[in-house]
């Protein structure tokens, strides 16, 4: 059997230390050590989205990290991004456009929209359309999802 | 997920003892490959050795040599780096058109180059660019063309313990127009069904295609018809790149679909760059 890795690294703001093994996906390890269940499991080869963090700042699929990669790196969850109970302005505005139906893409889309916000606060259709081209939804809100980024542009 | 051991690296020497040590040893840069191959039993995998924080390996740089591209360095920062759009643009076009822009946040162009698909999507435009890739391994460095590195579907001029450092983008540049036109099922996500890079410089044209032989290969007939014969035509010339291309069947296309698409992209490439001849 393989030895278990030590990692240290931040989540949402904390700073944790576990014990993991070599071969766990980060979004195994989000889900199933952290309990954060915010993040979801979709196509598991980084072609639906569903399972997008940010990783020091850039949105990643977890499915194609390794939790052993997380050591001395700096996580952010969907759970992340509300701060003192108050929804981030980018989950609010999905809520304000019915961005969804099912919900399950949700997370990785806000992920995504927030890092192209971050990096493009004034995005057009275009940029919108290449940020978020590892997102996919099955229940095609897609025109509600971009019109909720664009009430989020300054 | 299959179990296997990970092994951290810090410096390029701790790389080659790992390769070295365990014939199983795969390395991890991007990784959006690698695991998906694991995972899929594409690769048995006894040990993984991520080399992507290596210090070296994340070089990105333009001198008087050319461009130098790290193994460590990812597809989304090699399409923004100005020299790169400014002087070689279709090689930014090559790596926007592989997965979507999260997958290009972690996957590398020398990545993309080891795995040695036919079809990767980088290849042809340095094909064009005349790309160097250069080597590390037991036997010290070395360095070989890109069209020498592709040797057939999934196998690559790598010997065994040897890694790809770094691709160079060489001085002088092919200044002038470049396009990388791609056919595949979906606009995104999916691989290349044909895969063709067109490159013009004053009178001369470059023109290489993904996806329709073992390897990438050179439109050689249509480069000649062009740049030797004077053919000026671009539906004449685009014509005899079935010479150049030997194309099988598979779940993304005929033999039959590929040879008319490849003529069809050539044709396109040509006109759009056609600009640059007047």
């Amino acid at each position: 059997m393989t030895e278990k890795l030590t990692i240290s690294f931040t989540v949402n703001g904390m700073e944790e230390k576990r014990e993991v093994p070599p071969h766990q996906t980060l979004l195994k390890f989000i889900r199933e050590e952290l309990k954060l269940t915010g993040t979801k499991e979709g196509c598991e080869v980084g072609e639906c989205g569903a399972c997008m963090v940010l990783l020091d700042n850039i949105p990643v699929n977890s499915c194609l990290v390794l939790a052993a990669e997380l050591d001395g790196k700096e996580l952010v969850t969907i759970e992340g991004l509300a701060k003192n109970g108050e929804l981030d302005r980018v989950q609010k505005a999905f809520i304000d456009h019915a961005a969804f139906q099912c919900g399950y893409c949700t997370p990785g889309m806000i992920i995504s929209a927030r890092a192209l916000l971050e990096r493009n606060p004034n995005p057009t259709d275009e940029d919108i359309s290449a940020a978020l081209s590892g997102n996919l939804c099955r229940c095609g809100a897609y025109q509600e999802i971009r019109q909720a980024i664009k009430a989020c542009s300054k | 997920m299959p179990a296997f051991t990970y092994q951290k690296c810090s410096d390029l020497s701790q790389a080659m003892k790992w390769l070295a040590e365990d014939k199983d040893t795969f390395l991890l840069a991007g990784g959006t490959d690698l695991l998906v191959g694991i995972r899929g039993g594409k690769f048995k995998a006894r040990q993984v050795a991520d080399i992507k924080d290596i210090e070296e390996l994340k070089i990105l740089k333009e001198d008087q040599k050319g461009i130098t591209i790290g193994a460590g360095v990812t597809l989304n920062e090699i399409a923004q780096f100005e020299p790169v759009q400014k002087n070689v643009p279709i090689l930014a076009e090559g790596c926007n058109s592989i997965g979507t822009y999260s997958v290009r946040n972690r996957a590398t162009l020398v990545g993309n180059i080891c795995n040695a698909s036919p079809a990767a999507d980088t290849a042809a435009p340095l094909y064009c660019l005349g790309a160097i890739v250069k080597i590390a391994g037991p036997g010290g460095e070395r360095q070989v063309g890109i069209e020498d590195f592709f040797t057939g579907p999934g196998q690559s001029a790598l010997k065994a313990g040897e890694l790809v450092t770094a691709i160079l983008i060489p001085k002088p540049y092919p200044q002038g127009k470049g396009v990388y036109k791609k056919a595949s099922r979906t606009r995104s996500v999916d691989l290349a069904t044909v895969g063709v890079a067109v490159q013009r410089w004053g009178q001369e044209v470059r023109i290489a295609l993904g996806a329709v032989a073992p390897t990438p290969v050179r439109a050689s007939s249509v480069e000649k018809a062009i740049n030797e014969e004077n053919v000026t035509d671009a539906a004449q010339a685009a014509s005899l790149v079935e010479k150049d291309i030997s194309p099988i069947s598979d779940l993304r296309g005929s033999r039959e679909y590929r040879y008319h698409i490849s003529k069809v992209l050539v044709r396109r490439g040509l006109e759009e760059t056609e600009e640059v001849c007047s």
